[in-house]
């Protein structure tokens, strides 16, 4: 049995542990926004947030998350409720095919959690994991810029990863 | 220009008579009526449009979106008819029906980037028959003349009170529905051409967006197939014995392609289909590497008794080559190609009795549902197909091969499955962009004029291996199918032997104004199959056509735009795109130290586009700092998505002309994930900047003309910053 916090929520799961994160989060828990693309941590499109940093969950077995806070792009925002990086998203029409982008966002917002002003060479740097096929890259680079300043400017925070605990039952 | 219809078309027309017009009369699941399901008391004009009684307004979307923006370009084209705000519409995928045909490709799906050209008016009468059934019923019910009753805004305005459309259906739904109402004057419009955010980043920016891989249905089981190393090969035997033990596994059955190991979860089944022991008899591509592909394409080259196939002769031909007071030939190469799209392949089949429900994103849905019905047995009205939004198309998805396998192993095991790719299966069973080798030869005029314009080339086909699959899934169901195998077999002598693909050709002869011209195409192929990989045949004959053109500039010591620009007096598009690109990006300015620009010119689908690729060397290592670009695409629908496509090209090809080859040994695959088959990635990215030629004809294509002349920007730029004329791709400095 492992435990661990998804999105703000205590859960618990019974799986083989060396099952990777992503297939638990997205086949067990039933959230589908984090993708499938490479199993081998080289494209970027699996990540979530572990305590905070941007992680290839393809490659990362559920028994490392023992504890851990989990985020993956549904508890970053929703659409009524947009993280100011998402809300730069839309704003740019960064999404082409859109199967990158939750990783991409991820990505982002662990970037901006720590750098709140990041320079061309520090968004290039964090971003470098994550592929994109449609070729979206500079408006990823204007849409990270954009949402910073919007954190900036709103005092906007990090995400909290020791909330308060409702204890849900996983479902599957 | 309809060259890209017409590439599409001739598969139709070319595939045998008899066969064509059965593909084309029949519809697999030629239900009657509306394309979607009855809503209760609302009005359905047409397969696109549905109004409900509290004022919905639903869109079914006949084409597939998967990047290149055409659910938000088609959703304008309603929303500017209907009066409606586009954000204001609900847009759903259309499933499977014959009013959701692409009009120039008589056949359910999404390629050759003509979904905006083809359904620029079909659309548009669509919605404004619908305004115009809202008029007519809005003036009986309230008893106004007609010229009382405006829509504004999604809402029916009389004498300055308002209504919802849903207060009018039912009256609309009782009417006639009116024919060839006007439509808007380009100079009415208020949503065509106008740049705002696509409609779909909202979803696709919080996870929310339902693509293929992300269906649930009950009692859902994750399946994986182990593939021959060597594409193609038959099954000779397995042993299952291992992967039976592991822990979720439920079934491990025999299909067409391989073994499919099926258990609870995708790990499970991954893992389980690790210890699967196979053994695959030897076909004839495992004889061939890609050192001996290569050879061989070069001796059929340089001998002259193979005649090849023609796919231009203007003029004279060949004929005068040597009379010219300059003559140039040159080799070039392109190696093979994967598509590597995000979203690996995946299917979810959903089986009830004698019908089935498929899930999955796809750019064929007719090919698809016949895939399902042709592999499955099932009738044609009992598969019922629900597109989802797709991880990336560029060509691949939509040949029916995700759905044979996934509806073969729910048949086989009784199953709901959802079968997952990994990277390395799409990887390595992939339809790649054909490898060519090719001869370029042309007399240029003491004024610098092109007299003669020659190209041998060399390499396989794509028909033969399209029809392969489409054949299957889209002969009815009446057919034998021993007959219909039969059948699908036959495009591959044809196109080898009697027709010369139109892929081998595209672009490679035009855009310039020689009045002689002669091209063959000789097919030499391993076996190793192909498919069109966006831009298809452009990708490379463009990089042949325009690196030669430099080549041909140099030989006469004339600028290279100058060059171009006297040799396309009949090209306005391409004329105008090419003067644009070089005012934007200053052709003949000083660049900053070390830095070279190269340029490039191509006409594809439709549009014309010309690059200016800004790069510099490292070592041996190219960086490409900047790409300028102006596209000729006739009228445009959101200028955003028209930019992102040309950018979403050049990042594409940038991939491909750095880093893309697809290489075989014993003809298995050597590149199975994106550590030995790179992307560009943000930090070497270019910045890029794209120019619109203002223009009020048609529209044409945006997805894939942005791509072709990136390659040759790229190398000529590096000839004059190194002197070294790359001819083979990916380019590589020695």
């Amino acid at each position: 049995m492992i435990t661990f916090q998804l999105n703000n929520s205590a859960v618990h799961v019974d799986i083989d542990p060396d099952t990777p994160l992503l297939w638990v989060v997205r086949d067990h828990f039933k959230l589908k926004g984090s993708k499938f693309g490479c199993g081998m941590g080289l494209c970027g499109a699996c990540t979530m947030h572990v305590n905070g940093e941007a992680v290839r969950t393809c490659t990362l077995p559920i028994s490392a998350v023992q504890g851990a806070a989990i985020t993956s792009i549904e508890g970053l925002g929703t659409p009524d409720n947009l993280h100011p990086l998402q809300q730069a998203w839309v704003e740019y029409s960064v999404p082409q095919c859109g199967y990158c982008q939750s990783g991409q966002l991820m990505s982002a917002s662990a970037l901006l959690a720590k750098n709140p002003n990041p320079s061309d060479d520090d968004i290039e740097m964090a971003m470098n994991g994550n592929i994109c096929r449609c070729g979206t890259y500079s408006k990823i680079k204007s849409a990270i810029k954009s949402g910073a300043e919007a954190m900036r400017t709103q005092g906007s925070l990090v995400e909290i990863f020791d909330p308060v605990i409702t204890d849900k039952e996983a479902s599957s | 220009m309809k060259k890209a219809s017409m590439t599409r078309r001739l598969f139709l027309l070319s595939t045998g008579a008899a066969a064509t017009g059965l593909i084309v009369g029949c519809s697999t699941a030629a239900a009657k009526g509306r394309g979607y399901s009855a809503i209760a008391g609302a009005f359905e004009p047409n397969s696109f449009i549905q109004i409900t009684p509290d004022n919905k307004v639903i869109f079914y979307l006949p084409s597939s979106e998967m990047g290149q923006g055409i659910l938000d370009g088609l959703t304008t084209l309603i929303a500017e008819e209907l009066r409606v705000q586009p954000t204001a519409i609900d847009v759903r995928h259309a499933s499977l029906h014959e009013d959701y045909k692409n009009p120039e490709m008589g056949m359910q799906a999404t390629g050759g980037s003509n979904a905006t050209r083809a359904q620029f008016l079909p659309l548009r009468q669509a919605a404004a028959d619908t305004a115009a059934a809202i008029r007519n019923a809005a003036a009986k019910q309230l008893d106004q003349p007609l010229d009382k009753i405006v829509l504004v805004d999604g809402q029916v305005m009389v004498e300055g009170k308002f209504y919802g459309f849903g207060d009018f259906v039912a009256v609309a739904a009782l009417m006639p529905v009116p024919e060839n109402s006007p439509l808007r004057s380009p100079k009415q419009f208020d949503q065509i051409g106008r740049q705002r955010p696509r409609l779909d980043a909202l979803s696709k920016s919080t996870g929310t967006a339902e693509f293929g891989i992300d269906a649930e249905v009950e009692n859902l089981y994750r399946a994986v197939v182990v593939r021959s190393p060597v594409l193609g090969a038959t099954l000779q035997g397995f042993d299952a014995s291992a992967a039976l033990k592991r822990s979720g596994v439920v079934d491990v059955v025999k299909i067409k392609s391989g073994v499919a190991v099926v258990a609870q979860s995708y790990w499970q089944a991954r893992q389980a289909a690790a210890v699967l022991e196979l053994n695959w008899e030897k076909t004839e591509l495992g004889s061939w590497s890609s050192d001996s592909i290569y050879n061989k394409f070069n001796e059929t080259l340089n001998d002259s008794s193979q005649k090849g196939l023609e796919c231009c002769d203007e003029g004279e031909g060949d004929k005068l080559l040597d009379q010219s007071a300059t003559v140039v030939a040159a080799d070039y190469y392109a190696p093979y190609l994967a598509h590597a799209t995000m979203e690996p392949l995946n299917c979810t089949v959903e089986v009830n009795g004698d019908s089935c429900a498929i899930y999955l994103g796809t750019q064929n849905v007719q090919a698809s549902a016949g895939a399902a019905v042709y592999y499955g047995d099932f009738d044609a009205d009992k598969v019922k197909v629900h597109p989802a939004f797709l991880g990336g198309g560029f060509g691949r998805r939509g040949l029916g091969d995700d759905v044979a396998e996934a509806v073969l192993i729910a048949q086989k095991t009784g199953r709901n499955i959802q079968l997952v790719w990994s990277r390395e299966d799409d990887m390595s069973n992939d339809f790649y962009r054909p490898a060519a080798l090719v001869r370029m030869q042309a007399g240029v005029s003491e004024q610098g004029l092109i007299e003669t314009w020659a190209v041998r080339r060399v390499g396989p086909n794509i028909m033969g291996y399209m029809l392969d699959e489409w054949v299957d899934a889209l002969a009815p169901d009446y057919l034998n199918k021993g007959f219909v195998d039969w059948l699908s077999k036959l495009g591959r002598p044809i196109f080898n032997r009697f027709i010369a693909d139109p892929s081998a050709g595209d672009g490679i002869y035009s855009d310039y104004d020689t009045p002689n011209k002669a091209v063959r195409h000789v097919t030499q192929d391993p076996g190793l199959r192909t498919g069109f990989w966006r831009s298809v045949g452009h990708s490379s004959n463009a990089f042949f056509k325009e690196s030669f053109i430099d080549e041909l500039a140099q030989s006469a010591g004339i600028d290279e735009l100058d060059f171009r620009l006297a040799n396309m007096k009949n090209n306005p598009r391409l004329t105008e795109a090419t003067q644009l690109v070089a005012a934007k990006a200053g052709w003949g300015k000083t660049l900053p130290e070390g830095h070279f620009h190269g340029l490039a010119t191509h006409s594809s689908f439709g549009s014309a586009v010309a690059q200016i690729a800004e790069i510099s060397i490292k070592g041996t290592q190219i960086i490409v700092h900047k790409v300028t670009a102006a596209i000729h695409c006739g009228m445009v629908v959101n200028p955003g998505i028209v930019r992102d496509q040309v950018e979403g090209g050049i990042i594409y090809g940038l991939t491909a002309a750095l880093h893309g080859e697809i290489t075989l040994v014993d003809g298995v695959i050597q590149q199975s994930n994106f550590h030995n088959y790179p992307m560009l990635r943000m930090a070497d990215a270019p910045e890029v900047e794209v120019h619109i030629v203002e223009s009020q004809e048609h529209p044409e294509g945006v997805g894939e003309p942005g791509l072709p002349p990136l390659a040759p920007a790229v190398a000529n730029a590096v000839f004059k910053a190194s002197g070294q004329r790359l001819r083979d791709l990916p380019l590589r400095l020695s």
